[in-house]
């Protein structure tokens, strides 16, 4: 009887099939998407002009020539969608986790092939957050999603949810670091109390890792070494604590999910939280010597720095003030021709019934099994984590 | 474990491997945004990356006919414009229509599990796009002879015994085995869902009411399966549950393909409560800790109580099976969900090994008449005809404490 390891589940997951990548093919493919839309921009703003012009003045036909549009940078659009990122967080404090990280993850893969120049973060922040309920098993009926958020209408959520699932190529599917992030603190309490078992080839005994564990270096910049299992404990929980709030901010924030798998994820976050104590984790899981370790510590210091490097999830006065310029600045660049979302949600919606089906037979059933569906989900009513009123 | 050594290793290596895919997007992404080669096709409105992929796909399949309509969708036979010879099956969802919500849950989870399970008896899905007017399009794996359910009914045209129960039974069990390693559960296992491929292979279907089970704080409904195919902790109303849910379904799968007939069959859910405690028996604190908490949970008087039915009533009813298989029947219809098998000691039971050997899956007996015939077999749904689908989510029980 084979026994999967998390690595072959991962492996055939659509988030490594399809959304994992390193920093040069995530940097081409934002490059690429970022030129065609500029170029999207430039022919739908010239076209504009050029039918103004022909209705405004015959006279004068030479027109002025099109001035040059100063698009986003691929730099700026990042920004951009990162502050999204963020808002959506804040925003969905309603939705529990893994909700809201999920519907970041969204926005984050969305925004590697469309430009928010074409499709504004802000426009499709609700949608995502919606679809992540959904996903998520945290669905709410539209109506009372809408009712919790400011100035968002039905409309504004559900019109973009067919361009945000084809931007998603239809994976809806996120695995995030924090289940394996509490796995690993389980094991490192229980090592830390004399229970731990060790990695297959590793030798050490419980009471040997224990002894270990109080030798351990102090946490960054900590001059204090833990004295008793006690203080080892706590210093496990003070790193736990540190990593899942790196978990909930920077690993959403940064590039991590793109370029590392979970497990490197939630051992960076440890890393950054407390270097020593994950050294001393990925000891206990490695033979020595071992030619895997290096290679496994080396990803997890490129993917530390990464977590360092992450904008805040509290943007500072300086900070915000460059988002405010480069949302001026997207003004002048936005596609005029994707701006109406619900006014295009609508018109593809008329566009065709190809083939003859019977709509009404299908309209009755679905409204039947709908029916029964929302009966079924609806008993999670204000489980679903949301505040009623405001 | 949460790292092994070989996971963290590898996945470090298959950075490099994943380099090479991302790369091809982007290449691809080159190629098709060349201007030189390429111009007319974007100035339609500036077609995004994401819509150019999404009409690729979708210009890569050809739709034929018609094969049949479920529910939510209509399931066309289809073939890749590359190759004539080729078969998928392309189930259209209409996104649409009324469903005021965008995206409904059904084909949200159909296309969320299917994306993530590849396995030989979980049905394939080889691609999704979507076509102009928002239409969600599966391509999925045609599966041309009909499923279980058919075979089980036609008791006059299809004769088969215990080589052939083991075989499909064992396909079952990987296949539920594989959801469950993967933390899904499918919580609609029945033999109208056990499509079957032209080489004989089982393959479940239907992920339309999957969810993961990986946060076991979470609440869950307990509005799922098929009322013949549900287990008594959901009649019973619980709020967490595991794969033992499956399971049962598995057990009710496994004696119908004994009888020929739906093992438990009942007609409202209290029905089937009575009908499970005829052929199982009463569920009671003795044979289940706790499940008299359970929010549905009717108490019974002593005296209308039936105890757990000993092997020999089910020998004497799924004797076929042979005594270890009957061992294998019990311990997948356990009330007590603790106490019922897992997926993987299912795998592991020893009835896999006993004779008869199961038959090899090309040899299975299948259901006649090709295509044409199925088209009618489509049209009678038996035992669910009234109810339809929009019943399987199961009306409530009316146990009176409900939020
Ligand atoms: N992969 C496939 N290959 C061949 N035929 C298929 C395939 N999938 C579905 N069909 C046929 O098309 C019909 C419609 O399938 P669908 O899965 O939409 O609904 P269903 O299971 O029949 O009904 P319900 O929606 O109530 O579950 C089915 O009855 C099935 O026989
Ligand atoms: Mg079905």
């Amino acid at each position: 009887m084979p026994q999967l390891t998390e690595d072959d589940l991962y492996r055939t997951s659509t988030q490594y099939r399809l959304w994992s990548f390193n920093r040069e093919s995530l940097l081409s493919l934002r490059s690429t998407t970022n030129e065609s839309a500029a170029e999207g921009v430039r022919a739908a703003l010239h076209a504009q002009k050029a039918a103004e012009q022909e209705q405004s003045s015959k006279q004068d036909s030479n027109g002025s020539p099109p001035q040059e549009v100063d698009c986003l940078s691929v730099g700026e659009e990042q920004k951009l969608v990162v502050f999204y990122c963020v808002q959506t967080m804040r925003f969905a404090d309603f939705c529990e986790f893994p909700t809201n990280a999920t519907a970041v993850q969204y926005l984050k893969r969305f925004y590697l092939s469309n430009s928010p120049m074409t499709y504004h973060p802000k426009e499709m922040m609700p949608s995502a957050l919606f679809l992540a309920t959904k996903t998520e098993n945290h669905y709410t009926s539209l109506k009372s999603f809408v009712s919790k958020l400011p100035k968002t209408t039905a409309e504004d959520v559900v019109a973009p949810e067919f361009l945000l699932t084809q931007g998603l190529r239809f994976t809806f599917d996120v695995r995030h670091p924090h289940r394996g992030l509490e796995g690993g603190f389980m094991e490192l309490l229980a090592l830390a109390t004399g229970k731990g078992q060790s990695g297959p080839n590793n030798g050490a005994s419980p009471t040997q890792f224990q002894k270990q564990m109080v030798g351990l270096d102090p946490a960054n910049g900590g001059n204090k070494k833990s004295r008793s299992a006690k203080e080892v404990v706590q210093r496990i929980q003070d790193a736990h604590g540190k990593a899942k709030e790196i978990l909930k901010t920077s690993a959403l924030l940064t590039d991590a999910y793109f370029l590392y798998t979970p497990s490197q994820i939630w051992l960076s976050s440890l890393f950054v939280a407390d270097e020593p104590l994950a050294r001393f984790y990925v000891d206990s899981k490695f033979p020595t010597p071992s030619t895997m370790k290096p290679t496994l510590l080396t990803t997890l210091g490129t993917c530390a720095n990464l977590l360092r490097s992450s904008a805040s999830a509290d943007p500072e006065d300086s900070e915000v003030k460059e988002l405010k310029r480069i949302d001026k600045k997207l003004y002048k660049c936005r596609n005029p021709e994707k701006i109406d979302l619900v006014g295009i949600n609508k018109a593809q919606k008329r566009e065709g019934h190809e083939d003859g089906l019977d709509e009404k037979v299908i309209k009755k059933r679905k409204l039947e099994r709908e029916r029964s569906e929302k009966e079924a989900e609806d008993i999670f009513g204000p489980a679903l984590g949301i505040k009623d009123g405001k | 474990m949460a790292v092994s050594p070989v996971v963290t290793y590898e996945a470090t290596s298959n950075i490099k491997v994943t380099a090479d895919k991302a790369k091809s997007l982007a290449v691809r992404t080159n190629s098709i945004s060349n201007q030189n080669e390429a111009p007319p096709e974007k100035k339609q409105g500036g077609q995004e990356l994401a819509e150019r992929l999404n009409h690729e796909t979708k210009e890569k399949y050809v739709k034929d006919k018609k094969l049949g309509e479920g529910t939510y969708a209509i399931v066309y036979l289809g073939h890749l414009k590359a190759d004539p010879s080729s078969k998928v099956a392309i189930k259209k969802i209409k996104v649409n229509t009324e469903y005021r919500d965008g995206l409904s849950m059904d084909a949200i989870r159909e296309v969320k599990y299917l994306q993530e399970l590849s396995h030989p008896n979980i049905i394939a899905l080889h691609a999704v796009f979507s076509s102009k007017n928002q239409n969600l399009n599966l391509v999925l794996e045609f599966l041309p002879l009909g499923d279980l359910e058919m075979l089980i009914k036609d008791s006059e045209g299809i004769r088969y015994g215990t080589a052939e129960v083991k075989a499909w039974m064992g396909m079952l069990g990987r296949a539920v085995w594989f959801c469950h390693e993967n933390f899904v559960l499918h919580r609609d296992i029945k033999p109208n869902n056990l499509l079957i491929a032209a080489d004989g292979e089982v393959k479940l279907a239907d992920f339309g009411l999957a969810r993961s089970f990986s946060d076991p704080y979470r609440l869950m409904t307990y509005q799922v399966i098929t009322r013949w195919y549900r287990p008594p902790e959901l009649l019973y109303g619980a709020r967490f549950y595991s794969g033992a849910v499956d399971v049962w379904s598995m057990g009710t799968v496994f004696a119908e393909l004994i009888l020929r007939v739906p093992f438990i069959a009942g007609n409202t859910d209290i029905h089937q409560l009575e009908l499970i405690c005829q052929a199982i028996g009463t569920p009671t604190e003795e044979n289940w800790p706790g499940v008299s908490k359970l929010e549905g949970y009717v108490g019974y008087e002593k005296a209308a109580t039936v105890p757990v039915r000993g092997k020999d009533v089910y020998l004497a009813r799924f004797g076929t099976a042979g005594p270890v298989g009957v061992d294998l029947l019990m311990s997948m219809l356990a009330l007590d969900p603790r106490k019922r098998s897992t997926a993987r000691q299912i795998l592991e039971h020893k009835w896999w090994t006993t004779d008869p050997r199961p038959t090899a899956k090309e040899d299975l007996p299948k259901k006649g008449g090709g295509l044409e015939k199925m088209g009618d077999d489509l049209k009678r749904r038996g035992g669910e005809v009234e109810d339809g689908r929009g019943d399987k989510v199961a009306r409530k029980l009316n146990f009176g404490t409900m939020k």
